[in-house]
């Protein structure tokens, strides 16, 4: 028994150890520079705009990798974060060029299922092994959400379906392969992952859902009517706590992965914004 | 499993019924949401309590926003907002008052079940291995062990040792809990706490549990209590324990006190009766008879020394009765030339001509500060003692040497010994030591010895190894 048997730990490392300042800095460096530059008229918006997910969902990503290695006591293989902002900045780029150019930014989730299955993620709650009912669970929960979503929305406010599986399905690969594999990874891989091995459940939940609900006010790329911003931070509130819960119950990302795909997926079904 | 599929049905039929209910105020049907919220609350706590709830607050949102959208916040969408409320409101406090009650519950069987687990005598080690099974079949957790301080090492239960500077060691050292929120090295947060067990504020040990999952704040007091009381009802099965075996010893004193007087006064009888019958015996001859005075002066001389030993043999009861009463022998000390009061004592015994009698004592050895009659009674039981127990025609020594401002006297035979098991135990009042055979005595002469001698002030020691024979030296201060 660990209790009597090994070496009671001295202080932990602090909430921000690991952090790649130097990195992410130079991300943010990027985007102010690519927003100067869009001032100025010489970058369209929608280079600004790749630049900006590129640097947003890359930092985060570069982040939560470097926390996981560090929490997991594991070891990234060498170029493994700029890998991932390379591949987030590929996707972004190509849609740029042209919006089916989105679908690379699907190489992302797929880079991380490599590193998953190398075991270099464990620290995030992505091991090699997968137990498949609180992947379902999460499913389900994600899709209960997303349905009353659905409800709530036609309901109350009227919003129709959006027309078009192709315009749904290249929306929701934004989501699959950049906005929740990042948030995913950072908020609850990441953030309330270290929090929840220093405090209790209750109190790293808060933070991390407060974090999240910061990360979407901040959004661009959210519409800013005053009910679609209430109903997303109501939603939001509710898919992030459910993501910790799942999180905390499994030990897997994977669960809240897919509660969250599945909400995103009627969400981007919604003809909003 | 059952339940959580009814209490989703239920949920799901609420939700069925909230599309379904008319924007007239007052609906009835609204005290059946309560239910299932009720339901799960007291099922399942307050977790069960708030998730029921907000599911069936979710449910009914949609139409809810629906109506008010659609007419405002008239005094029915208003009663449904209410109801709302309501129903978090009452799946929250339900299902907190449903788990206070359980986990006290479970408190109240968890501390009858460990006064249970060591309501029966048994040593430390077994008595923890029991409270260990019985708190790891009731507690929530993944592992639970006991440390408890015994009288030369640790017990331990629940772990093979206990490391120096693990979580166990320093709580044990320092007598504070302690909580680790995490372990290391688990997908899931593994939380450890440990707990001292307290015994009039000192450590005597230490409960440590490990679970993987939440460890509130509440629970760990509820953790710290029930350690405290694991240490006070470890210490009292102890205690308990000690009183049993003291009972146990106590009662085998008091038989062997109670043989030893049956025996006592059965030898004291006899001892007593001796001399008695010799002095009977020649008296009636004396009465019935003529002798010559040669006869009559050897039947005096005869029954003289009869009348001696009954005098030494009540002199060592009134001196036994006084040790007993935890009262000195009476003396009236003075100064005792040494030479002389050693020959008069051996004196006696020469003229018996059974051994052989040889004395070593200077005669410039200085006065020692005794009772003469004390003196000459630990001689005499001494000497009397050896030749009791060494073969006739041996030779007893009896010598005496100055020692530092004290003389050092000493008998010696080439007796049968005493076995050492017996050594212990020589000076006690009416033990005999195995293996005296027919020998006379009643176990009284060593005790009055060692009596006399401690209330000179002075030292008393026995040497005796089976088939060696036994020296007796003894110390007496010498007069300044």
């Amino acid at each position: 028994m660990w209790t009597l048997e090994r070496p009671a730990p001295s202080r932990r490392a602090g909430l921000l150890a690991n952090t790649p300042v130097a990195l992410v800095s130079a991300l943010g460096a990027g985007w102010a520079a690519a927003a100067g530059l869009a001032g100025l008229g010489w970058v369209t918006p929608s280079v600004l705009r790749a630049v900006a997910i590129t640097a947003a969902h890359g930092g985060l990503l570069a982040i939560a990798l470097e926390w996981g290695a560090a929490e997991g006591r594991t070891r990234l293989p060498r170029g493994a974060v700029l890998v991932t902002i390379a591949l987030i900045g590929a996707g972004a780029a190509a849609a740029v060029v042209d919006p089916r150019g989105s679908v690379l930014l699907l190489t992302a989730p797929a880079w991380l299922a490599l590193l998953t299955l190398r075991g270099s993620l464990t620290g995030l709650g992505l091991g090699p092994r997968v137990a498949w009912r609180p992947v379902l669970a999460g499913a389900a929960l994600g899709g209960l959400l997303g349905a009353h979503l659905l409800l709530s929305a036609s309901q109350t406010l009227g919003y129709a379906l959006r027309g078009g599986a192709t315009a749904v399905l290249l929306l929701w690969v934004y989501d699959v392969g950049a906005n929740v594999i990042s948030a995913e990874c950072f908020f609850r891989g990441a953030l309330f992952n270290r929090l929840q091995r220093r405090w209790s459940f209750a109190a790293a939940a808060t933070v991390a859902t407060t974090a999240t609900l910061f990360r979407y006010v901040v959004d661009p790329m959210l519409p800013k009517q005053v009910e679609v911003m209430a109903g997303a931070l109501f939603y939001l509130t509710v898919l992030s706590a459910v993501d910790c819960w799942l999180l905390w119950w499994s030990g897997s990302l994977l669960p809240g992965l897919a509660a969250s795909w599945m909400f995103f997926l009627a969400y981007r079904t919604l003809a909003i914004g | 499993m059952r339940d959580i599929v009814a209490l989703a049905v239920s949920v799901l039929a609420v939700g069925v019924l909230s599309s379904r209910d008319g924007v007239e105020a007052m609906s009835l049907l609204r005290y059946l949401y309560f239910v299932p919220v009720i339901v799960a609350a007291l099922r399942f706590g307050v977790f069960g309590g708030g998730v029921t709830a907000a599911a069936t607050v979710l449910l009914q949102t949609p139409w809810i926003f629906a109506a008010i959208e659609r007419g405002g916040l008239t005094p029915a969408a208003t009663e449904r907002v209410v109801t709302c409320i309501a129903l978090l409101l009452v799946g929250m406090l339900v299902g907190r008052l449903a788990s206070y009650a359980q986990a006290q519950r479970r408190r109240w069987r968890l501390l009858l079940a460990v006064q249970r687990a060591l309501s029966e005598d048994a040593p430390l080690e077994v008595a923890v291995g029991r409270l260990r099974a019985c708190l790891a079949v009731r507690l929530d957790v993944d592992d639970v062990a006991l440390v408890v301080r015994g009288d030369d090492r640790l017990a331990i239960a629940g772990g093979v040792c206990v490391a120096e500077d693990s979580l166990a060691a320093e709580v044990l050292a320092t007598g504070r809990p302690r909580y680790v929120p995490d372990v290391g090295g688990g997908a899931r947060p593994r939380r450890a706490y440990a707990a001292p067990l307290l015994v009039g504020g000192a450590p005597i040990g230490v409960l440590a549990v490990e679970r993987e999952g939440e460890m509130a704040a509440a629970e760990r007091a509820a953790l710290s209590t029930l350690a405290a009381h694991c240490g006070l009802a470890l210490e009292n099965a102890r205690l308990a324990s000690r009183q049993r075996r003291f009972a146990e010893e106590l009662a085998e004193r008091i038989a062997s006190a109670t043989a030893t007087k049956s025996a006592f006064v059965a030898v004291a009888s006899h001892e007593l009766r001796t001399p008695l019958t010799a002095l009977l015996g020649f008296s009636e001859l004396l009465a019935q008879r003529r002798f010559d005075a040669a006869e009559v002066r050897h039947m005096a001389e005869l029954m003289q020394h009869e009348t001696e030993r009954l005098v030494r043999i009540v002199d060592d009861f009134l001196d036994l009765s006084r040790l007993e009463r935890g009262l000195e022998p009476k003396l009236s000390r003075a100064a005792v030339k040494v030479a002389p009061a050693v020959a008069a004592a051996v004196e006696v015994f020469r003229r018996t001509g059974s051994h052989r009698l040889v004395v070593e004592c200077d005669e410039t050895l200085p006065a020692v500060d005794a009772d003469a009659d004390a003196l000459d009674r630990i001689l005499k039981n001494l000497v009397g003692n050896a030749m009791k127990y060494s073969p006739a025609g041996s030779d007893v020594h009896v010598a005496a040497r100055g020692a530092d401002r004290a003389v050092e006297f000493s008998v010696r035979d080439v007796g049968r010994g005493i076995p050492a098991e017996a050594l212990p135990r020589v000076f006690e009042p009416y033990y005999r030591a195995p293996g005296v055979g027919s020998a006379r005595g009643a176990g009284l002469g060593l005790a009055v010895v060692k009596s006399l001698i401690d209330a000179h002030g002075g030292s008393v020691r026995l040497e005796s190894a089976p088939g060696s024979g036994t020296r007796v030296t003894f110390v007496l201060p010498a007069v300044s």
